[in-house]
């Protein structure tokens, strides 16, 4: 084609294109409808915004529509959402801020009924494919460790790592700054790797080793301490966002998550290798063939899963979808380094994460079954996952179950025997029928009533095959909702595997009320916490509460005794019984409430019945709840039994043995048959449907379980899938794991890694500083068996590590974020390190491992988002032991910046406030601490220069210059001369000038940096 | 903006106070080599465009105050009283004994005020006196009616995780006016729904985080010297001594010069929070506005004055939050409660909009008045005395720069049970606060994580009608 037929076929395009839109409806889009969606809609329906899901920018989507249906239907504009929205006649308003212009409505409806032509469209622009974002995504092409490059200065390299960095600072014309003197290399190399300053013995030790060795051999030492992983095993907790309470409304304490958290300070110190440390985290409950304490180990680990924050009230499925987001987005950050979470609402902007991918990791993370916290509405854990492998957890728990059994049926029989011999107990226990209260009162204990409630004999039920015969009853007069009477059983009774719960009581309603309303009898633990059943009477009504609202069951005539008699049968579910009165008995079934949690101590008779309205004037008498089944209606009358002649004696006997009874059983009820870890386990398998917009209730296509396209995708071979994702989050084939982990490695040692977003390797991310370095990194990492140990080895023997840490003019000229590590970073000490110095050199700090925090017992849980947990517990623990709670954070922790747990954190981000100095100037931590310390250099032998010396060699690593010495000596002059001398004995005003200097120590430049 | 994983040097030294006398020789030049173009966190900076506000004071109603009971008269409420609706509300869906709903009428009658016309109820008639400097905004509504995600989202435009709040927003944007106070106070006698997290500045700087102050003795943690003047400033200039040999020795590094300059900052701050909170030098007649005895430290007449003096002092954003998470608005048992609340309120924000104006103040400071959300206009029962949360509708107010005084923008339906025009969502009222501050809210933003994040998430929009 020559350029003259060229021009003329584009003139013959443009010609029947121009011919093709010239009919009335294009003409009439063109115009008028083109130009309004442009100006009036697809600022929040385009390219940019989807509100709704909806775009307006093509005829394509139009007909698609959003999360409402199709927007247009072609020729009807009835039925068109856009024109019923335009024209404001329904709920939903558009434009929301203003009313379209009459005639802009006209013209849309036009367009509408004509076909809704629209000219030249297309589809829309391709939407997502993660595939051509994956090609340009750096962090996604595999590994290629190359050769460290040829360097100038071939001498100053002491291991191919240096050679990286030197090659890149020559290429820049800049040069490194010499090494770090040795003290302060071995400040430096302790506090990396333990978190503690080095002692005075060990910096001895450390000058005298003139050996090539010898700092490998500290490397070597250090990495062999205890202290070690706690140090390092902290920095995997911040990635794990850890915490010691959910974050929930009420932030519930998960006093179980300590186990996890110990588990990554025993599994870094082990040097566990990397691959299997994620495993064992993901599904480490899933590894075959454990027995004993592995089984536990791998339990406990995938407690990484479970130790997220928490949204919701009950253990149900309302937050579920935010617990989940918390743990898919936690494990994208933490393992892949990616950020997966932006596509719970949409296929992800910019990272090659589609919706899709999301939710076929969420049908994972769904079929698993993560431990429960306890919230406001349920306020008490649930799945807690067993330490013990299920078939052995079941058999405990059924030995457990027979135990327990068996100390309750021990204690009922004391308490019904107890019953017996003291009269002024009823049968079916103490007072059920209200014969110990006084006529012409309001019932009294162990009644709790509100309103108009009086004990009179008139409300005395005929009825006599429940109770012995009485003499009185308690009439509730009409009333208002929340009035009624309440009982707490003194023996709470309980399902047991294969019996039956019987619940019975008598009513009737009176005269012809006006009220319409309806009282409620309910059956279940606590005031709300958990009900079993309820019923409700109205004047001519009864009827029960099911899963799915109040059903009539019959009708009641007014002023005649009627009778419920029922009896429970929790295995099933199920109820059956009878209401009425001897000869008109109808049928009552249906099921136990669905949350009910297997007690009742509790009965209520309140207004909060079927119908809304004042309550008709009611009489109640003889409630009976029982594990053991009572007389049938219309049965021979109950005898009260005689009381034996040794009564008094016996019923000494009986005192005696209850107390040991009752502890029995609630020791037995309290104790877990086996150890149980705030972690996960499987649940029941199935995929997720795509959520629109997020909105769980807007379902969109199932999403078969699998990893990210990008990644593999795969396939689930079993169960949720947690197995699966362990291999291949860790497989060789997926670049991002190894690379990620080498360059938090990195950054930890140097305050900053290769890669400046350390939790974000996607296209947003920072490029690597030195992308050569970190493929080598990554190789070597693999290559050493995922080895943390290795690697520190690796890094710590570099020169680069070694370098002094203060920048060159040039490099400060030139690099001033020292991203080419001409110099070795000066960083604040973080919260964690501070204080364990501090406490470390006033010789305070306890090292054991203090296992699980002082939290309430369990039982006594009530918090509610009024009244949510919040507490911090002294500790002279190191501080990673210290309880790190969510919504209202650890005083000390946040002030000093530690790791907020409410997301996986990718580094600290140190500030430098003048709270912080407050804190360090004024707290009683400080001046603890200082006090210590000055005694113990006032019991330290030698003389005041020495002690000034040792002072400062504990908390810089340095000793002072002469000038130093002075200032130190004259200072603690001064500080002598400035106390009150009267009030003050000599001693004293020693150690309190002693205090005054160690004070001003550690709070020093040089006590707050690594350098 | 600067990202949160920049340069370590640079991102110390925004989260550096101002310089003090004592050590401006070391610190001035560092602040120019080591910062570049990045200004310094606390340093005032210039919004997007000339602000109207300067300052904000944010009183914060927890646990969910009554619109149709205050500020959103509903006459049609008061006619149907007792009639039977049908809504698919959050609160009442599977909840036993609320099978059915009725409307409920309010307890207090509504006055209009003689200068605007407005009509408030019977619970605030102080507040009723200052509307015409008020914008009413009746079409308030948010995503949320459980306390915990409404009071986060109100506070930080999240309703499930942690973000950084409003004020953390507005001083990350503004920098503070002086060196020896914290930026963002927030005076609390406690803690409200969600902890921490409503004043927590999250992934920005933690220079921009609330500082909490509770009424009473020590109202800021550890600023009462634990030593006497004497003996501390002299332990302070052995530090200082100390930490400036450390630092010639080091070329200068800006971070260690930034601590050392923050306990000059601290030395300060001993003396300027307790004169910020020292009312004794206030006059009868002030304390009388705000309805004060001499000598009281707590209460919200306390709070309000309190707030006036630090934003006299240059604090960029003042929140006070008048209870905390029990004992509070949320009259789900009876309303009267309200009544002792609104009085605990009533005259003090009253005497608080007084003052600032007598002072000239209220040309550029901004008085926000809210709540996390309604109550219902129904309960269960005709004769219920409580009302339930209501997250379709409540009554926000702003006051002050750049607003239209003696306004109502926005309404409910008659029964004010859903925000029917001009609606404004949390996201818009965020909008609108930014925009008062100077601020367009889709270009404050912070990159966190690969991603820009801003207070309006991806909503938003400036409610115009309140604008003077």
């Amino acid at each position: 084609m020559n350029w003259s037929t060229c021009l003329s076929a584009l003139a013959a395009f443009i010609f029947t294109g121009v011919l093709a839109m010239a009919g009335p409806a294009e003409e009439h889009f063109e115009n008028l409808v083109r130009p309004l969606l442009a100006q009036q809609c697809q600022k929040c329906h385009g390219e940019k915004k989807q509100q709704g899901g909806l775009r307006l920018d093509s005829r394509q989507a139009i007909l698609k529509g959003g999360d409402n249906g199709p927007a247009v239907v072609p020729g009807e504009p009835g039925s068109s959402l856009l024109i019923r929205a335009v024209s404001h006649s329904t709920e939903l308003k558009m434009p929301a801020a203003k009313k379209l212009p009459p005639e802009q409505i006209v013209a849309l409806e036009r367009w509408v009924r004509d076909g809704a032509a629209w000219p030249g469209d297309g589809p829309p622009k391709a939407a997502f494919d993660s595939a051509s974002i994956a090609k340009t995504l750096w962090s996604l092409r595999p590994v290629q460790p190359g050769a460290p490059p040829a360097v100038k200065n071939g001498a100053w390299s002491k291991t191919g790592l240096d050679r990286f960095i030197l090659a890149r600072l020559e290429k820049e014309g800049l040069a490194p700054v010499s090494d770090a003197d040795r003290r302060t290399l071995l400040r430096r190399a302790t506090l990396d790797l333990t978190g503690l300053p080095p002692t005075v013995d060990e910096i001895r030790l450390f000058l005298a080793d003139t050996g090539p060795e010898a700092f490998a051999k500290v490397i070597d030492r250090l990495l062999a301490s205890p202290r070690y992983g706690e140090r390092w095993g902290r920095h995997w907790l911040d990635v794990a966002r850890y915490a010691d309470t959910a974050g929930d409304g009420a932030d519930y304490p998960t006093p179980e998550a300590y186990r996890y958290r110990d588990w990554v300070i025993d599994a870094v110190q082990s040097d566990m290798p990397y691959d299997r440390f994620l495993r064992e985290q993901i599904a480490g409950d899933l590894i075959p063939g454990r027995t004993g304490n592995d089984y536990a180990q791998g339990v406990i680990a995938t407690g990484f899963l479970a130790v997220g924050k928490r949204y919701g009230y009950a253990p149900n499925p309302d937050f579920q979808h935010l617990d989940i987001a918390d743990v898919i987005e936690t494990v994208g950050r933490s393992v892949l380094g990616l950020g997966l979470g932006c596509a719970r609402c949409h296929d992800h902007k910019y990272d090659p994460v589609s919706a899709a991918d999301y939710y076929a990791l969420y049908g994972i993370i769904q079929s698993t079954r993560i431990a429960f916290p306890g919230g406001e509405e349920m306020k008490r854990p649930v799945n807690l996952a067993p330490l013990v492998p299920p078939a052995e957890a079941r058999r405990l728990e059924g030995e457990q179950a027979l135990a327990l059994a068996a100390a309750r049926a021990d204690l009922n029989s004391l308490q019904d025997e107890r019953s017996r011999l003291d009269g002024s107990e009823w049968a079916g226990g103490p007072d059920l029928a209200f014969e110990g209260q006084t006529v012409g009162k309001a019932p009294g204990k162990p009644w709790l009533a509100m309103g108009a409630n009086t004990v009179l004999a008139e409300a005395q039920s005929p009825f006599r095959h429940v109770h012995p015969a009485g003499k009185q009853g308690v009439r509730m007069a009409a009333s208002q909702t929340n009035d009624g009477i309440r009982m707490a059983l003194p023996r709470a009774v309980r399902k047991q595997p294969g019996g039956k719960i019987h619940l019975t009581i008598d009513f009737r309603t009176l005269a012809e009320p006006k009220e319409p309303g309806a009282c409620r009898f309910y059956f279940g633990r606590g005031v709300i916490g958990s009900t079993a059943i309820d019923f409700s009477l109205s004047a001519r009504q009864f009827a029960i509460r099911q899963a799915e609202g109040w059903k009539v069951i019959r009708t009641i005539e007014p002023g005649v005794w009627h009778t419920l008699s029922l009896a429970l049968d929790p295995d099933k579910g199920s109820l059956e019984g009878v209401v009425g009165k001897p000869g008109d008995l109808a049928p009552v079934v249906g099921k136990i409430l669905p949350n009910w949690d297997g007690v009742i101590d509790t009965f209520i008779c309140d207004g909060l019945g079927h119908l809304p309205g004042k309550v008709c004037t009611h009489d109640l008498d003889n409630l009976g709840i029982s594990t053991r089944a009572f007389g049938s209606p219309g049965g021979g009358p109950v005898v009260p039994s005689p009381v034996p002649a040794d009564a008094a004696a016996r019923l000494g006997q009986v005192d005696a043995q209850l107390g040991p009874a009752k502890k029995k059983a609630d020791d037995l009820a309290a104790r877990k048959p086996f150890a149980q870890a705030y972690a996960v386990a499987e649940g029941t398998p199935a995929n997720a449907r795509i959520q629109l917009r997020g909105e769980p209730d807007k379902l969109g296509d199932e999403v078969p379980r699998r990893f990210l396209e990008v990644l593999g995708g795969g396939k689930v071979a079993e169960g949720s899938g947690r197995r699966d994702l362990a291999q291949w989050l860790t497989s060789p084939a997926n670049p991002l794991t190894a690379r990620v982990m080498a360059n938090r490695i990195w950054q930890w040692h140097f305050g900053q890694g290769l890669v400046a977003t350390a939790s974000d390797f996607g296209i947003r991310g920072e490029q690597p500083s030195h992308p050569g370095l970190l493929d080598w990194l990554t190789a070597q990492f693999i290559r050493s068996g995922w080895s943390l140990k290795a690697m520190h080895r690796l890094i710590m023997l570099s020169r680069v590590y070694q370098l002094g840490s203060d920048p060159s003019v040039d490099q400060q000229a030139n690099d001033p974020g020292n991203r080419l590590l001409g110099h070795f970073q000066r960083r604040s000490l973080d919260a964690e390190t501070l204080r364990d110095q501090m406490l470390f050199v006033a010789g305070s700090l306890d090292l054991t491992r203090p296992g699980r925090h002082p939290f309430p017992p369990e039982e006594t849980w009530g918090y509610t988002i009024h009244n949510p947990f919040y507490a911090v517990y002294e500790s002279s623990h190191r501080s990673l032991f210290l309880m790190i709670q969510r919504n209202r954070r650890h005083p000390y922790l946040a002030l000093f910046d530690a790791a907020d747990p409410n997301l996986s954190s990718a580094g600290r981000l140190p500030t430098i406030t003048p709270t912080q100095a407050l804190f360090l100037m004024n707290s009683p931590l400080v001046h603890q601490q200082s006090a210590a310390f000055a005694k113990r250099l006032l019991a330290s032998p030698g003389d005041n220069l020495a002690r000034v010396r040792l002072g400062m060699e504990m908390t810089s690593g340095h000793l002072p210059d002469a000038a130093g010495e002075h200032e130190a000596l004259s200072f603690l002059a001064q500080s002598r001369q400035k106390l009150p001398a009267q009030a003050t004995a000599p001693d004293q005003a020693e150690q309190q000038a002693w205090a005054a200097l160690c004070r001003v120590l550690l709070i020093s430049n040089p006590a707050m940096h690594l350098e | 903006m600067w990202t949160d994983q920049g340069a370590t040097r640079r991102q110390i030294l925004r989260s550096a106070v101002m310089a003090s006398p004592l050590v401006a020789g070391i610190m001035q030049p560092m602040l120019a080599r080591g910062s570049g173009n990045a200004p310094d966190a606390l340093a005032p900076h210039a919004p997007h465009f000339t602000p109207k506000a300067k300052r904000v004071i944010f009183l914060f109603m927890t646990g969910g105050v009554s619109h149709v009971d205050t500020f959103d008269p509903k006459p049609k409420l008061t006619t149907d009283v007792g009639k039977e609706v049908k809504f698919d509300h959050p609160e009442i869906k599977d909840r036993p004994g609320y099978e059915r709903i009725f409307l409920k009428k309010p307890q207090w009658a509504f006055r209009p005020d003689p200068k605007s016309g407005l009509p408030v109820s019977d619970l605030f008639p102080h507040v009723r006196g200052c509307m015409s400097d008020i914008a009413l905004i009746r079409s308030m509504h948010t995503d949320h009616s459980n306390h915990y995600n409404a009071t986060l989202g109100m506070h930080t435009g999240s309703f499930a995780f942690t973000r950084p709040s409003l004020g953390a927003w507005v001083s990350y944007g503004l920098g503070t006016e002086n060196a020896n106070l914290p930026s963002f106070v927030v005076i609390a006698p406690a803690q409200t729904y969600a902890g921490t997290q409503v004043y927590a500045s999250d992934f920005l700087p933690g220079a921009h985080q609330g500082t909490l102050v509770v009424p009473g003795a020590e109202p800021v943690a550890n600023v009462r010297p634990a030593l006497p003047a004497n003996r501390q400033q002299a332990q302070l200039r052995a530090l200082e001594r100390l930490d400036r040999r450390h630092l010639g020795n080091r070329d200068g590094d800006p971070a260690l010069a930034a601590r050392l300059r923050s306990f000059q900052t601290a030395f300060g701050m001993q003396m300027a929070v307790p004169d910020a909170f020292d009312l004794t030098r206030e006059t009868d007649a002030t304390l009388a506005l705000y309805g004060m005895a001499r000598g009281q430290t707590t209460g919200f007449g306390w709070q309000c004055l309190a707030a006036r003096r630090l934003v006299e002092r240059g604090v960029r954003f003042v929140e006070l939050v008048d209870t905390g998470s029990s004992g509070n608005w949320d009259s789900h048992g009876d309303m009267m409660d309200h009544e002792r609340l609104a009085k605990n309120v009533d005259q003090p924000i009253a005497g608080l909009l007084r003052d600032l104006k007598n002072r000239g103040m209220l040309d550029d400071t901004l008085v926000v008045w809210t709540t996390e959300f309604g109550r219902t206009p129904f309960n269960n029962t005709a004769d219920a005395k409580g009302r339930e949360h209501h997250n379709w509708a409540f009554s926000s107010w702003l006051a002050g720069a750049g607003v239209r005084g003696g306004t109502a923008y926005g309404a409910t339906d008659e029964h004010g049970m859903r925000a029917s025009e001009k609606k404004v969502h949390v996201h818009d009222f965020h909008a609108t606060i930014l925009h008062l501050m100077g601020f367009d809210h889709e270009k404050l933003t912070y990159r966190h994580g690969g991603r820009d994040y801003r207070l309006t998430d991806v909503r938003g929009e400036v409610a115009r009608g309140v604008l003077a």
